[in-house]
């Protein structure tokens, strides 16, 4: 009973975190490039193949198999999609060069870049931290499948748009800065 | 610093690795000190002082009961004062809930939950101990204390802990001499400890924790029965002696699910004081029958922490109970301590059999109240006996070692200021000092008179003796040597340090020494790239891991973790690679390049998916293996899927196996036969599995076992033929560049060629490889259970995948970063094998498939073969790996000569292993220093810690084996090369 409502409440605030990363996208992305509503669905094309991505990596890091976790494991990828996927599908659509430049090299350019990068990475390295208590036998509610994991993802977010924030006024600061 | 070269880096591996054995060793023995324990049993020879010649008396085991028994009356000395024995074991119950703690009464609600024990408590007939029990505190070790009065030392426990039925002598083997009838009822450890002596049980598991009730009513139900049917046997006048065990479980569990303070500890208390009662009213009824006396023994193996757990060496654990009720009232002000080893002396004595061989403990003094002054003493001359025999045993050096001999003693004694030398001069003199009394007190008797001050001082003697003499003895067991484990660990720490620090002089001179070459290579080659983070991050955090008791038992997620975690790393670097040329650019070789990004990311797929499916094969560890997983699924499904899938798994590894063999291009007639050879015990062992594998296990059948040992010798001989006969019979070839070889840049390559035969070299390690791994995993599908069949086709697979997927990621990854990726590979397959940190899943039953007579020697190899299946699985796969790699590019042309390209190839197979494996041992012998009065110290760490030490065994041996093979096949082939090269230039010049 508890578990059900624990995902359905987790479920809930992985759309509430896509809406509010669509809005983000949706700031990002420049008017001139793409319209707010090729990047809405470009955000909503990208929510489930970043949640099918998501989860193929859980499995095989090891999360549990089994219809009992089927709806868990959903939205939690759901969850993890809209933090690190959307975003840069709602701005960069599926040009691979900067899925490349952004996810396989880490090399980002700009304060979008930053923006997109940073929280993303933050997220899966948090993920993977948070999965470290599951196995300890503290026998604790939140130790079960998606929760600690999902605590880290987003302690992990939220430190990536920190530490993107903080980059891109440095960056911004230091341009002004030399333009005087 | 100068470079290394060949020699040098071998003498001081070598070094290293003597050193930490040496430091291995010394810690081992330090930690976990064998205590030499004297084999056989007390007989009647331990009614005699203690003779020059300490030859056991043989003649009087095979005496019938009922004349042994009189036999030892005769000799004690000491008649018996009872005839039944009734020893109550409550498990965990602490002392302090009856007795209180320091002097001060207990608890007014543990006073209240206990009021008829407490009542005889108070008027003096029951007598309380505080029992000191010694660490491991878990019931097992602390119930063969009891009945043996010996302190097991840790690995006894670790050895016995299949709980074997109890070989060494004890009080049960020796009531049971003497033809009493046993009754147990309760933990069925009992039951494992002693197989066939009980004449009724009712055993019960231990296992449930959650179950407070059933445990104990499943015991009490049969108490009105056995003390009724007792009085039936009276009434026909069986003369039957009676030693009854019960054994509750109930209040263990309220303390492992409350701790201390639970809810449900009162009435737990009160239910064991109504057996209390129960069994006390009974016996005050039968001695009123004129019955003979009967002695009730409540004892507790152990305490309990505050949360309720047990297992360590703080007061609350040790803290356990010894209460005797039936011995003559003796009102204490507070409960005095003693040893839980006392209790086996004390019982031995009261009811005149011989004290156990092994005993380390005192009479109890308050015990033998009832008895005359002359059987006092008596009681105490044969407890001084059984100890100096003990001593005899441990200090060959004790001077009182003839005394018998000689029949001087007497007179030579008494002379207390000689008294405090040494060790063995203060036991001996006491002793000496006692026996002198006792004798001038037994020549005195007659007169009464002075007799009373005698007896006092004889006895105030005797138990000095003792007390000191068991002291030491116990201590001896339990103490630990600190000069010995520093020593130890400083030595593993220096070879740690010697071996890291060669890697590192290695990798200083490979990767930043040449400059003029680092520009040749890829741009990653200098770069210190993430992966190379995570794996040095992996071994940190696996030290730090290791300080919990928790993840030491789940180990095996941080495993799998780290592995999968790897590989997707390792995509991720692929992806980088694979889009950087393959999308944008048009040129057809390029194309090619994409094609080979696109194999390598199979590879790695495959990796990830065999991984995820070994990781769910077994739910290992301790706190989830419940859960459900494969193994059991398809247990459950029956045999008839186990059976197909073992089948298929069995045919897919023979077949990979051969046509790995078969992918090199060579035509020798030796090469035929290597191959024809391991089809057919292939092929044997696949007859094997069909036809015996059910019945291995249930009976010994002979065909069977012939058949495992044709395999067994056909394995060994085609291997160690391959072995030593490939470098010599292997064609030396003419053509000067093999055509696999793209990676190796041309300029350099004919020179070492035409010194060396690189080629034949990489040709014959590919084969030897490739028979080890075959005969390896043959010798697996054979001893392995069924189960195991897959996982093991799936660590081949995983194996020939990163193998694959290195040698065509070329020289993106450095040397070092695959082989240590290796090793965790092997690791997390250790554990995808059932295997865990506990010495419970390691599979006993494996151990004897094939050999026809018991040989411990025989078995513990292959249970080591069958508990270290991946590790030195993956160990030999090195060798395979070795002959794909082309590390020609590497050596520096102008210096090239044979040592270096053996450095080459070898180094860093050789030394990576040994570098991780080291700095582990080395950080997790720190880690059980520490934890050396941790709670779990018995139960986690040093299980872990034996795992440990025969990881580094297992790391040891198949490091060697992969130097050897190299060097041999390098020199042999060098050899041949230079005589070709002699006879060519003979022909030319004639």
């Amino acid at each position: 009973m508890e578990e059900s409502e624990k995902s359905s409440q987790s479920t809930i605030s992985s759309f509430q975190v896509f809406s509010i990363h669509v809005c983000r996208g949706l700031a990002l992305a420049k008017p001139e490039n793409c319209s707010y509503l090729k990047a809405i669905s470009r955000g909503l094309l990208g929510l489930p193949v970043g949640a099918l991505l998501n989860a193929l990596g859980a499995l095989a890091l090891g999360a549990p198999v089994g219809l009992q976790y089927f709806e868990r494991t959903i939205s939690w990828t759901l969850l993890m999609s809209s933090l690190t996927f959307v975003p840069t599908a709602c701005v960069y659509g599926s040009c691979w060069t900067d899925w490349h430049r952004i996810f396989a090299c880490t090399k980002p350019k700009g304060p979008l870049d930053f923006m997109l990068c940073l929280p993303a990475h933050g997220a899966v390295i948090g993920a993977w931290f948070g999965a470290w208590p599951m196995p300890l036998d503290w026998e604790r509610p939140w130790q079960d499948w998606p929760i600690c994991v999902s605590y880290g993802a987003v302690g992990g977010y939220v430190a990536g748009m920190v530490g993107s924030l903080a980059l891109a006024l440095m960056r911004t600061g230091g341009k002004q800065l030399k333009a005087e | 610093m100068a470079p290394l070269t060949c020699t040098k880096l071998s003498v001081i591996t070598i070094t290293g690795v003597i050193i930490q054995i040496i430091g291995l060793s010394l810690f081992v023995f330090g930690f976990f000190p064998v205590k030499p324990a004297l084999p056989g049993t007390s007989g009647s020879e331990s009614f005699y002082a203690p003779t020059c010649d300490f030859v056991g008396n043989l003649s009087d085991t095979t005496l019938p009961s009922d004349q042994l028994k009189s036999l030892y009356q005769e000799l004690s000395g000491i008649p018996p004062s009872f005839d039944r024995l009734i020893l109550m074991v409550i498990d965990g119950l602490p002392a302090e809930f009856v007795l209180g703690k320091n002097g001060k009464p207990p608890n007014k609600q543990f006073k209240e939950g206990m009021p008829y024990t407490q009542s005889l408590l108070a008027s003096g007939s029951a007598i309380g101990y505080h029992a000191k029990a010694a660490p491991p505190t878990v019931t097992m070790p602390r119930l063969k204390a009891m009945v043996s009065g010996a302190i097991g030392g840790f690995l006894d426990v670790a050895f016995n802990f299949n709980t074997q039925a109890m070989m060494d002598d004890n009080l049960l083997g020796q009531f049971f001499r003497i033809g009493w009838k046993m009754v147990m009822l309760g933990d069925e450890t009992w039951i494992k400890l002693f197989p066939r002596l009980f004449e009724r049980h009712d055993g019960v598991s231990s296992f449930y924790v959650k179950d407070t009730v059933q445990v104990d009513q499943n015991v009490s139900r049969h108490l009105g029965d056995e003390l009724w049917k007792d009085d039936w046997n009276l009434l026909h006048n069986f003369n039957w002696y009676y030693f009854q065990i019960l054994h509750y479980l109930g209040l263990d569990h309220v303390g492992h699910i409350g701790g201390r303070s639970s809810v449900l500890m009162v009435p737990k208390l009160k239910e064991m004081d109504e057996v209390v009662k129960l069994i006390h009213s009974s016996i005050n009824q039968s001695q009123g029958n004129r019955r003979g006396r009967a002695l009730l023994v409540i004892v507790s193996d152990h305490g309990m922490t505050e949360n309720g757990n047990h297992g360590g060496s703080t007061y609350e654990e040790t803290d356990s109970l010894a209460l005797f009720i039936g011995l003559r009232n003796h009102v204490f002000d507070y409960a005095p301590v003693i040893k839980q080893i006392d209790i086996a002396p004390t019982l031995a004595l009261l009811f005149g059999v011989p004290i156990p061989k092994n005993n380390v403990g005192v009479m109890i003094r308050e015990a033998f109240d009832s008895l005359k002054e002359d059987q006092h003493l008596r009681a105490l001359e044969l407890n001084a006996w059984q100890l100096l025999r003990l001593l005899h045993a441990q200090l060959s050096g004790l001077p009182c070692r003839n005394f018998p001999c000689d029949a001087f003693y007497d007179h030579q004694s008494s002379d207390s200021s000689e008294c405090n030398h040494t060790t063995e001069n203060m036991l001996c003199c006491l002793y000496m000092e006692a026996a002198a009394l006792y004798t001038s007190w037994k020549s005195k008797r007659g007169f009464e008179s002075s007799s009373n001050k005698d007896y006092r001082s004889t006895a105030a003697a005797y138990y000095k003796f003792l007390k000191s003499a068991s002291e030491w003895l116990s201590r001896r067991t339990t103490d630990k040597p600190v000069k010995v484990l520093v020593l130890g660990l400083a030595t593993m720490f220096i070879s740690s340090v010697m071996l890291s620090n060669l890697m590192f002089c290695r990798l200083r001179e490979i990767y930043h020494g040449g400059k003029q070459q680092a520009s040749n290579l890829n741009d990653s080659m200098n770069g210190w790239s993430f992966d190379e983070t995570f794996i040095i991050s992996v071994v940190l955090i696996l030290v730090t891991c290791m300080t919990s008791s928790s993840m030491v038992e789940e180990e095996h997620y941080i495993w799998y973790f780290f592995i999968s975690t790897f590989y997707l790393l390792l995509l991720r670097k692929t992806a980088q690679s694979l889009s950087s040329v393959g999308l944008q650019s048009s040129f057809p070789m390029q194309k090619g390049k994409s094609g080979e990004g696109y194999f390598r990311i199979c590879c790695i797929f495959l990796l990830l998916i065999s991984g995820r499916i070994l990781r769910g094969w077994h739910q290992g560890g301790v706190n989830w293996t419940s859960l459900p997983d494969i193994s059991k699924w398809l247990e459950q499904a029956g045999s008839q899927y186990v059976k197909p899938l073992q089948l298929i798994s069995a045919i897919l590894v023979i077949s990979i196996g051969l046509f790995a063999l078969f992918s090199i291009e060579s035509k020798g007639k030796y090469f035929q036969m290597v191959r024809l050879i391991f089809l057919i015990s292939g092929l044997l062992v696949l007859l094997h599995i069909t036809r015996y594998q059910d019945f291995t296990f249930s009976s010994t059948n002979y065909g069977a076992t012939l058949l495992v040992q044709i395999i067994y010798a056909i394995l060994g001989a085609t291997t160690i033929g391959t072995v030593v006969a490939l470098p010599w019979l292997i064609p030396l070839s003419t053509s000067k560049i093999s055509p696999t070889d793209n990676t190796i840049s041309p300029p350099f390559f004919p020179s070492i060629q035409e010194k060396f035969p690189l080629v034949e070299f990489r040709d014959s390690l590919y084969v030897i490889g490739w028979a080890y791994i075959l005969c390896w995993c043959l010798l697996q599908l054979l001893l392995q259970q069924p189960i195991n069949t897959t996982p093991i086709l799936l660590l081949l697979l995983q194996t020939v995948a990163s193998v694959l997927y290195f040698l065509r990621s070329g020289t993106h990854h450095k040397e070092w970063v695959e082989i240590a990726g290796f090793y965790y590979l092997g690791m997390a397959g250790h554990f995808a094998l059932g295997n865990s940190n506990t010495l419970a899943t390691i599979d006993v039953a494996g151990a004897f498939i094939g050999i026809s007579n018991h040989s411990t020697f025989l078995s513990g190899i292959l249970m080591f073969v069958i508990t270290y299946a991946s590790p030195m699985f993956i160990l030999l796969s090195l060798v395979m790996c070795i002959s794909t790699k082309s590390m020609a590019h590497l050596v520096i042309p102008e210096k090239e000569n044979a040592g270096d390209l053996l450095m080459m190839m070898l180094g860093f197979p050789c030394l990576v292993p040994l570098v991780i494996n080291s700095i582990l041992l080395t950080a997790y012998t720190v880690v059980l220093l520490l934890m050396q009065n941790h709670l779990f110290v018995w139960s986690v760490f040093s299980p872990k810690y034996l795992y440990v030490c025969a990881t580094t065994v297992c790391t040891f041996i198949g490091v060697f084996i992969v130097a050897a093979t190299g060097s041999y096949t390098y020199f042999v082939l060098a050899k041949r090369k230079q005589k070709a090269c002699t006879r060519v230039y003979s022909t030319c010049s004639s």
